[in-house]
């Protein structure tokens, strides 16, 4: 395999508008693209924009509720109109398009903070759904299930990834790694000075590359008219985000970034021969496990709430329209990562 | 809530000289202990030091006299050396942990292990570690689960892996469900990338970390040391510098935050008080073993059965530990008491 090129943008979402927010992904994908990047990846919830909002409100306040109520409306759902604007454009650009979004099921109004993966075939070839959120961010977000741990074969590489503080899950990395992940993507809403060392950390230990990218926001991109703005908000000193995007290389060491306090598309040139080759020195799932002493399992089935059944197979299950969001579970459980068929994604 | 002071000791080994090693153990102990020091750490195998020469030379090839070294100046457990080390700890009231050469009492085979001796004089705890790196697993061979323990020692619950164990997550989140508070890091990794590793492991468990290194320049190996002139080759250190081992020893905090170091190229006591509030209030953002894991999904087990070559069962053996035979038999689950 020769080396190719992958880009972390690191970029203001149009702060909860989910179509202008999925235009300005598909301009900046396209300008990554002109870069020569095959892998483009987009920063936590980056659409419609990481809900900031639960680190400075009482939870279940008024503005708490009525941002909410606007996050819901503003969701991605997954075979939605939305997800097949940015499908198009990974499918147009021929680039494999990693996208941040708050997602939720097509009746449902739990939100899920999901790392969806389009292909350049224009399919959903992935979707992983954010384990556990992390503090505030359990006022908005469910937790998924082991369903999205699946690695995705790219052709130039294998591609997984986790959200955020995820990425202090050691089992959940493991997973990861044991399904022999050459690009392991981290986007992530997290500002610290530890941010880097952590990304330098699942390089090493993980002998992958590690493509790192966060939002870059301040107060003055926020609409005038959100709720609780003038509340909850400052200036052009208000940085809700300054941005780390970062590119590590499967020894540890910073090939790109990290881009603070400005956006921009961080690039890098990844080989994934080269991953594979650093693995002769450490490989946590290979040579350097112990796995007559330590055993993982992970359940990676998909776990709906409720699952319907009728006995006249002829008749859908489900009592009224939602047998098109069952199917669309069934085509996201790892291994079937082809996505829908096309004549199921017509048909809606 | 309880406030620790604990001392990371980067210092030389002498050589493949365990007893002269066990010197400068005893010397710096009690500086340490003077300082006010309750835990007191010192590097991985630093007695009697790092086998240099699997980095230097291929593997095998004239080596024969620098293993013969290491397999004389190798701890056994019980043994003089161990008992030595005991009573430092006993002498200066302090938890002595540090890493040994260790084999059994006839074994040929060098296990890279850390020993916690308690401030009474007793062997706590011992590990051995899991896998050795590349070079390595020509001298060391691998522990079992046996010896996975954190440690309440009254004041934190302690415990750690060794070098590139620390990069294993299993291992890793083994101990951290056993409740550690404050990690220990032995190692002769250098540079900047295990730092990075140093702090992500105390903010992935939120918890105090101490990475100890040794340093040793080249100068520092001994002069009657057997085949000196072609233990390091001058291609070696036009490709390394002269630091053998330039050290990296560092204290952090459950936040990440560096509290202290990292220091290189030169002999250093790392004095540090550490506040075990602080890992209680830090594991309210992030605990990896409660309330952000996912029992569910993710199901770790952990064989922590002794796996000694061979069992014996019958009446030789009976005969052989009422003879006093014990050595022998030496049970490598059971912590020896000095």
């Amino acid at each position: 395999m020769s080396p190719v090129t992958v880009a972390a943008v690191q970029a203001a979402p149009e702060f909860l508008d989910r179509d202008a927010t999925i235009a300005k992904v598909v301009a900046l994908a396209e300008q990554a693209a002109s870069r020569g990047a095959r892998l483009v990846a987009f920063p936590e919830a980056f659409v419609p924009g990481y809900p900031d909002w639960v680190w400075r409100t009482r939870p279940w306040d008024a503005t708490a509720t009525v941002l909410y109520a606007r996050l819901l409306e503003q969701a991605v759902v997954a075979d939605s109109p939305a997800c097949d604007a940015l499908a198009e454009a990974a499918r147009r650009l021929g680039i494999w398009l990693s996208v941040g979004a708050t997602e939720r099921d097509e009746t449902g109004s739990t939100l899920y903070n999901a790392l969806l993966h389009f292909a350049p075939d224009g399919t959903l070839a992935g979707r992983h759904r954010k384990l556990m959120p992390s503090g505030g961010e359990r006022l908005v977000w469910g937790a998924g299930d082991g369903a999205g741990l699946a690695a995705i074969e790219a052709g130039f590489g294998r591609l997984g990834g986790l959200i955020c503080w995820e990425n202090y899950m050691p089992l959940a990395r493991s997973a990861l790694y044991a399904q022999g992940i050459d690009i392991y993507l981290a986007p992530t809403w997290d500002n610290s000075e530890v941010w880097i060392p952590t990304l330098r950390h699942i390089a090493k230990e993980g002998r992958t590359y590690v493509v790192g990218v966060t939002a870059c926001i301040r107060a003055t991109d926020l609409p005038g008219d959100l709720p609780g703005r003038a509340d909850l908000y400052g200036g052009a000193e208000d940085w809700l985000s300054r941005g780390n995007s970062a590119i590590i290389a499967p020894g540890g060491d910073i090939i790109a970034g990290p881009l603070t306090g400005e956006e921009g598309i961080v690039c890098a040139e990844i080989d994934t021969e080269v991953a594979r080759a650093a693995r002769q020195q450490f490989d946590p799932v290979g040579h350097y496990s112990r796995s007559d002493v330590l055993r993982l399992t992970v359940d990676t089935t998909p776990r709906a709430a409720v699952t319907f059944r009728r006995d006249d197979a002829d008749v859908p299950a489900r009592p009224s329209t939602g047998s098109a969001a069952l199917s669309r579970d069934a085509a996201l459980i790892p291994g079937q990562q082809a996505s829908l068929p096309a004549d199921e994604r017509s048909a809606r | 809530m309880t406030t620790l002071r604990i001392a990371a000791v980067q210092a030389s080994y002498v050589l493949m000289d365990r007893d002269a090693t066990i010197g400068k153990v005893g010397a710096l102990t009690a500086a340490a202990a003077a300082r006010g020091a309750q835990l007191i750490v010192f590097p991985e195998v630093f007695v009697p030091g790092t086998p240099i020469w699997i980095d230097t030379q291929p593997i095998w090839t004239g080596d024969e006299d620098w293993f013969a070294l290491l397999a004389d100046n190798a701890v056994v457990l019980p043994g003089p050396a161990s008992e030595q080390l005991a009573a430092i700890a006993a002498e200066h009231q302090v938890w002595l942990v540090i890493g040994v050469q260790e084999r059994e009492p006839h074994g040929s085979t060098i296990y890279n292990t850390v020993l916690y001796f308690s401030p009474l004089g007793e062997l706590a705890g011992r590990h051995r570690k899991l896998v050795p790196t590349g070079s390595e697993r020509t001298v060391w061979g691998m522990g079992d689960g046996s010896t996975l323990r954190v440690i309440d020692t009254g004041l934190a619950r302690i415990g750690g892996l060794i070098c590139w164990e620390n990069y294993m997550p299993l291992a890793r989140f083994h101990l951290y469900a056993q409740g550690v508070q404050v990690w220990l890091a032995p190692t002769l990794a250098s540079g900047d990338g295990w730092i990075a590793t140093m702090r992500h492991i105390a903010r992935e468990n939120r918890m105090f970390v101490v990475g100890v290194n040794p340093v040793l320049h080249a100068d520092q190996v001994p002069a009657g040391f057997p085949g000196r002139d072609r233990l390091i080759p001058a291609g070696y250190l036009d490709d390394n510098g002269p630091w053998l081992e330039e050290g990296n020893t560092v204290v952090v905090a459950p936040s990440g935050t560096v509290l202290a170091g990292p220091v290189r190229q030169r002999e250093e006591t790392l004095i540090a008080d550490l506040s075990l509030r602080d890992v209680t209030v830090a594991r309210r953002h992030l605990d990896p073993v409660g309330h952000y894991n996912r029992p569910d999904i993710f199901r770790l087990q952990v064989n922590t059965s002794p796996r000694p070559a061979v069992t014996e069962s019958g009446t030789a053996a009976a005969i052989s530990q009422l003879n006093g035979g014990s050595d022998e038999h030496h049970a490598s689950d059971e912590p020896a008491r000095t």
